[in-house]
């Protein structure tokens, strides 16, 4: 049976009732309609539901949505302004070509934000290891490593 | 030369607003009202007979709408490759495990795997055919009894073979009589999934007035609903295929996959249907590739020179003909002038996942048998790899295997770019090692399409019916903008779907910019043409005197007469000829060969024979980089898809039962950012006669040398030759130590008489 | 898949309770990130999911020289991998922290949880068993202590009872002249399940030349994680000598008794022990003799990347 659930999502406050076994991908996609995150596999293998959950990035199909009540979550519809400017690192895919069929896009952007909280000035080997966990089959990663450099890049400059 | 406005911009693609803010729609994403969710019923027999299947338990449960069987459809029999061989859904017997035999739609995911659990199902197991050269002997286990029957049936090869490619030339055993050195060699490839990233999924609904709307993750939205009007026995007119944003298909979502499935569920039940694969479905249900075995005999004089190649390859197909061996035949010469052949080909049938198409099917295969093999031939002849793909190497003017006199191409610029960049001949260090290949392809052809309007706002609409597939779309826009003159954000490039767009062929086989993009290129000249002619005609200057670019037209002597797009478009509404449309259709283009050269390099461990990829060049003769960074974002990303191909990559089915025994992203190995190496691409330019702005194909390329050129690598670094895929550390170790492949040479005549072939 | 109820438990008491009451159609969850995969499979089909990831006394870590280390159940695997105290003191098992899965499971999947799926594949074991970790259980009748290397009884088996709860991990402080590493053998530099793994531990007596101490732990080569006893006990007080840790790395050898699978032949599984204990030993004894490996490039034996 559907209990209700508490989440901020993308910084605004929702309630909403969500089965028990829902994950926190299929209370986003299913209940909010939040389908910019996508389930690739629905086993943590492929990183495409990567969100930001209280900061950190986490594969939102192997979270269990109840355990995440009261949580932060961002999602990929929310790190855009308000007034519509794109996240540096959003940016820096468009302009680099770090998507193809944007199915993976959302969850590398998410992993790719993730790490530059952490660490705006990351090598090479870092953004590698930082997208381990993202599978993506149309790009072969040259540009979107590029495309998170240059993010960083953007971000240093003060640009973020 | 003029500056130019959009071509060999390196410009964002038109989608991209959409995809990186996360509100591109997949037909995932679409919710309906009262929309229902499906769950399919699968095949746990390799072939048997289904002696029962009761859905009665199933129906009672509360929440199950509608469920349906192989009986709920028409008796039709139909086929994607040469034969109709297939039915859409299981109804007397199965084939392989995972093969659908029921499907539920009931309100939620959950109530649907319930009810799917409680369809009773009994089986009579019957005898089983799993190896391609156990099932191509005469006396194989029969797949198919009815073999015979199948329409399009026209090969009797015996046993389970079902399609035969051959092609021939010269005198080919006077040939081998009279060549210094004969090498025979017997090469394996693996099973592999095309690992597209969005499984594939579908919502299909009844509308008011009786048709059937289905929202689809397709590369071929008309290829869709000629399909589904086949198998539903329903007229054409009747199916509108909206094709979403697609997530990856590589070749896998060319053909109807289950869309009949949420259909019928959908006619049965008055509600709308969604079906989304589980990522283990994506692996078991329909349309990999299976394994090739590919055995290939040349014929060298001492000097290098190759006079003749002999070639067999036996193509394992599933137990359907979902996609045949297809291009297998045409590269077993690989990009060489070979004088004297014998090529044949076979499909056969076996009780596994039935293969579908994946990025030029068959030609990767045949790409690591023929590219290991030439080095395997020099390395022979003691003449250096390289030096030996380039004396022998065709030129312009020289006959295909087809039988088309190739044109102009860049071939031996890729060979010399990549030569340059490595600074070849070079010697690696201790267990590195160095080696390259060639790949050729075609660009691709087929019925294509376009219509370009001129808005009243001077902004052109692009209308083509083709799915965009690696920024086709922004390509094809940017090849309208160049024409029209004006620049690529004046271009709009509408959703659209089988009732609003004119028919195209699917996209596919590296055809969409050469062929549609043409289309496109021809209905933006005609509607250039038709904007000169008014602007002609109200200037009062003769056509040729007039210029279109930078969004007007305007007299090209300097003298201050212009008119822009806009006023152009708005005068048309009143003018005699109407609004200015351009449009083009196309049914074919020009043989125009793609060819590259691919170079890797790797270092191999010899106690765990763990093979590390640490440089990775290739080039490509694109003809003209219409937008560059998505020819080579294209290009990395198909390499990157050979290597997994090479190093990791493989769908292990299990030699019983023909079980897929990997069927998750965790267990079936693509590569991540952290095993590749920088994939260093180069472009060569050599344009096309015939392709728009002498662009040439790109995509399938790409992914055919990394197999051989890693294979070579690793004979570089530790002297052993690899002949089967992939080279994972387990294998590349025992070869190392010297214990011998389980393919060593396949004797085919023996094989197709019944003896054992594998000598 | 089949519908459960959620239940949340607050303080360590109520879990147990939680558990006793619904016995064996509890399952307790914390990161979930194997729960929902083997959920999904129909694998696991509890009745009542028990999430204990908010009790927050289990989340602790705590260093000091004289205690070691003491790790909450709830510590996640990424904590593992960056804690500071953890990268200078245990530096094998953060290195065997960063080649779990990837940076998104590590943030949810945790210590506790990776300990108690008991996988013989499981990417911290090995480091955790060369560590000699204590786990601490509370139950119904109150806490007991087991090593880890009696933890195991059978793949996905623990000596965990009904209503038993694994709270917390302890590793001894690391003897001076110590070095470590972790080797995993797989085909992809992440989201790979090991092949093979192999943790080394030594510690050297003040003069560097002798064995005061050693442990091997490996996975994926049995039908649990276990420690390669046979091997220990051969440089135990003795001189180390490369032939002695050739000797050694064969004995390892001989105390694996894997299966294959899709991931490698038993035969390869096998000899591949020896040659993956042999590096890490040659490794960690020239880390034990004062020469520091840093945390980078033991990651990169960890995870066998390509860069």
């Amino acid at each position: 049976m559907k209990k209700p659930l508490k989440l901020t999502v993308n910084g605004e406050p929702r309630e909403f009732f969500v089965e028990p076994y829902f994950s926190l991908l299929d209370a986003l996609r299913d209940e909010l309609h939040l389908t910019g995150t996508k389930k690739g596999c629905d086993e943590g293998d492929c990183g495409a539901c990567t969100v930001l959950l209280d900061g950190k990035p986490v594969t939102s199909c192997l979270v269990l949505a109840h355990s995440a009540h009261d949580s932060q979550v961002t999602t990929i519809e929310g790190l855009a302004g308000q007034d519509g400017l794109l996240h540096p690192v959003q940016q820096a895919f468009v302009t680099h070509g770090g998507l193809q069929c944007g199915f993976c896009t959302p969850g590398l952007v998410m992993s790719a934000v993730g790490l530059l909280q952490e660490n705006s000035d990351p090598s090479v080997d870092e953004v590698k290891y930082a997208i381990g966990g993202n599978l993506c089959r149309c790009t072969g990663y040259s540009k979107v490593i590029e495309s998170i450099m240059a993010a960083a890049q953007e971000i240093r400059d003060g640009n973020g | 030369m003029p500056e130019h406005i959009a071509l060999g911009k390196s410009l964002p693609r038109v989608d991209a607003m959409e995809k990186i803010t996360g509100k591109a729609t997949y037909a995932s994403d679409v919710y309906l009202p009262g929309m229902l969710m499906c769950k399919l019923l699968t095949s746990t027999e390799s072939h048997a007979r289904i002696v029962r299947l009761d859905t009665t338990r199933a129906e009672a449960l509360p929440g199950v709408r509608a469920v349906i069987t192989g009986n709920d459809y028409p008796d039709i029999r139909f086929g994607s490759g040469a034969l109709r061989d297939r039915r859409i859904m299981a109804t007397d017997e199965v084939f392989y495990i995972g093969e659908a035999v029921a499907a539920v739609a009931a309100d939620d995911e959950i109530t649907a795997q319930e009810a799917v659990e409680l369809i009773d199902v009994e089986y009579q197991p019957l005898p089983v055919v799993v190896d391609p050269l156990q099932a191509i002997r005469d006396d194989a286990v029969p797949v198919h009894e009815d073999l015979e029957s199948f329409e399009g049936y026209g090969f009797a090869g015996g046993g389970n073979n079902c399609t035969l490619l051959d092609a021939d030339r010269g005198d080919v055993v006077q040939a081998f009589q009279d060549a210094d050195q004969t090498i025979e060699e017997t090469y394996q490839s693996q099973p592999i999934n095309q690992g597209f990233l969005e499984p594939m999924a579908c919502v299909a609904n009844v509308e008011p007035n009786g048709r059937l709307t289905v929202w689809a993750s397709t590369q071929g939205p008309y290829q869709v609903r000629a399909q589904l009007a086949s198998v539903l026995d329903i007229p054409l007119s009747r199916i509108k295929v909206i094709a979403m944003e697609l997530g990856g298909g590589f070749g896998a979502k060319l053909r109807l996959a289950f869309e009949a499935f949420p259909a019928m569920l959908a006619m049965k039940s008055g509600r709308p249907v969604k079906l989304i694969n589980t990522r283990e479905e994506a692996f078991t249900l329909n349309g990999p590739r299976l394994e090739t075995n590919i055995r290939l005999k040349t014929g060298v004089m001492n000097d290098g020179r190759i006079v003749a190649r002999e070639a067999y390859s036996i193509f394992d197909v599933g137990a359907y003909l979902g996609a045949g061996p297809n291009a297998g035949v045409g590269h077993a010469l690989g990009p060489y002038k070979i004088p004297n052949f014998k090529l044949r080909s076979y499909g056969v049938y076996t009780n596994k996942i039935y293969v579908g198409s994946y990025r030029a099917s068959g030609v990767a295969d045949m790409t690591f048998a023929v590219e290991s093999h030439m080095d395997s031939v020099a390395h022979q002849l003691g003449i250096d790899p390289l030096d030996f793909r380039s004396m022998n190497a065709v030129e312009e003017g020289d006959i295909s295997v087809s039988g088309a006199r190739l044109p102009r191409n860049g071939l031996r610029e890729t060979l010399q770019a990549v030569k340059d960049r490595l600074g070849l001949p070079k010697k690696m260090g201790e267990a590195r090692g160095l080696g390259i290949a060639m790949g050729e392809w075609r660009s691709g052809s087929g019925p294509s399409t376009a219509a370009i309007s001129v808005n009243e706002d001077g902004t052109i609409s692009m209308l083509t019916g083709s799915v965009d597939i690696s920024g086709s779309d922004t390509s094809m826009a940017q090849i309208a903008a160049e024409t029209l003159g004006v620049t690529l954000d004046q271009v709009v490039v509408p959703k659209r779907d089988t009732d609003m767009a004119p028919f195209t062929g699917p996209s596919g086989g590296s055809r969409i910019v050469y062929s549609q993009g043409k289309a496109v290129q021809m209905a933006a000249e005609d509607a250039r043409n038709k904007l000169m002619a008014l602007a002609s005609d109200r200037l009062g200057v003769p056509p040729d005197a007039l210029a279109c670019e930078n969004g007007k037209v305007y007299v090209q002597d300097n003298t201050p007469q212009e008119l822009t797009l806009a006023q152009l478009a708005r005068m048309s509404l009143t003018s005699p000829q109407g609004p200015i449309v351009g449009n083009a259709s196309l049914s074919s283009m020009p043989f125009a060969p793609v060819y590259n050269t691919q170079a890797a390099e790797v270092l191999v461990d010899r106690e765990t024979g763990r093979v590390t990829l640490t440089r990775f060049v290739q080039a490509q003769d694109v003809g003209v980089a219409i937008n560059p960074m998505s020819v080579v974002g294209q290009l990395e990303g198909g390499a990157v898809q050979g290597i997994g191909r090479a190093l990791s990559e493989e769908l292990q089915i299990d030699s019983e039962t023909g079980r897929v025994l990997n069927p998750s992203l965790a267990t079936y190995l693509m590569p991540l950012a952290v095993d590749m190496p920088e994939i260093e691409t180069i472009l060569i330019n050599v344009p096309t006669d015939d392709g728009p702005f002498g662009a040439r194909a790109v995509a399938e390329p790409p992914g055919f040398g990394p197999p051989a050129a890693i294979a070579n690598a690793i004979y570089d670094a530790v002297g052993v030759r690899i002949k089967e895929l992939p080279f994972t550390a387990e294998r590349v170790l025992a070869a190392i130590k010297g214990q011998q492949p389980k393919a060593g040479f396949i004797d085919i005549e023996a094989l197709l008489s019944g003896e054992n072939p594998l000598v | 898949m089949a519908r459960f109820e959620y239940l949340e438990a607050r303080t360590l008491r109520q879990a147990i309770s939680l558990l006793q009451r619904h016995g064996d159609e509890a399952r307790i969850v914390a990161g979930s990130t194997d729960f929902l995969v083997r959920w999904r499979q129909g694998v696991w089909q509890p009745k009542y999911v028990v999430n204990i990831g908010r009790i927050a006394s289990l989340r602790r870590i705590s260093y000091s020289r004289r205690l070691g280390l003491r790790l909450g159940a709830l510590v996640s695997v990424r904590d593992l991998e960056t804690h500071p105290q953890i990268q200078s003191n245990y530096s094998a098992l953060s290195a065997a922290a960063a080649s779990f899965a990837g940076v998104q499971v590590r943030n949810l999947a945790t210590v506790g949880g990776n300990v108690c799926n008991a996988s013989p594949a499981g990417d911290t074991l090995p480091a955790l068993l060369a560590f000699d970790a204590q786990c601490k259980i509370a139950g119904p009748e109150g806490d007991r202590w087991v090593a880890l290397s009696e933890f195991f009884t059978g793949p996905g088996r623990t000596v965990l009872q009904t209503g038993e709860i694994l709270t917390e991990l302890r590793l001894p402080p690391p003897l001076p002249n110590t070095g470590s590493l972790y080797i995993k053998h797989s085909p992809r530099g992440a989201m790979d399940i090991a092949t093979l793994g192999v943790a080394s531990v030594i510690s050297l007596e003040g003069s560097g030349r002798v064995c005061r101490n050693l442990r091997i732990g490996l996975g994926a080569v049995a039908p649990t994680p276990i420690r390669a006893s046979s091997a220990e006990s051969l440089l135990w007080g003795r001189e180390v000598t490369p032939e002695l840790i050739t000797s050694a790395a064969q004995a390892a050898k001989a105390d694996a008794k894997p299966i294959g699978d899709v991931r490698g032949s038993a035969e390869h599984r096998q000899d591949m022990v020896a040659v993956l204990t042999q590096r890490t030993l040659d490794r960690a004894l020239d880390m034990a003799r004062g020469n520091p490996m840093a945390f980078e490039m033991q990651r990169q034996f960890a995870i066998q990347a390509a860069f």
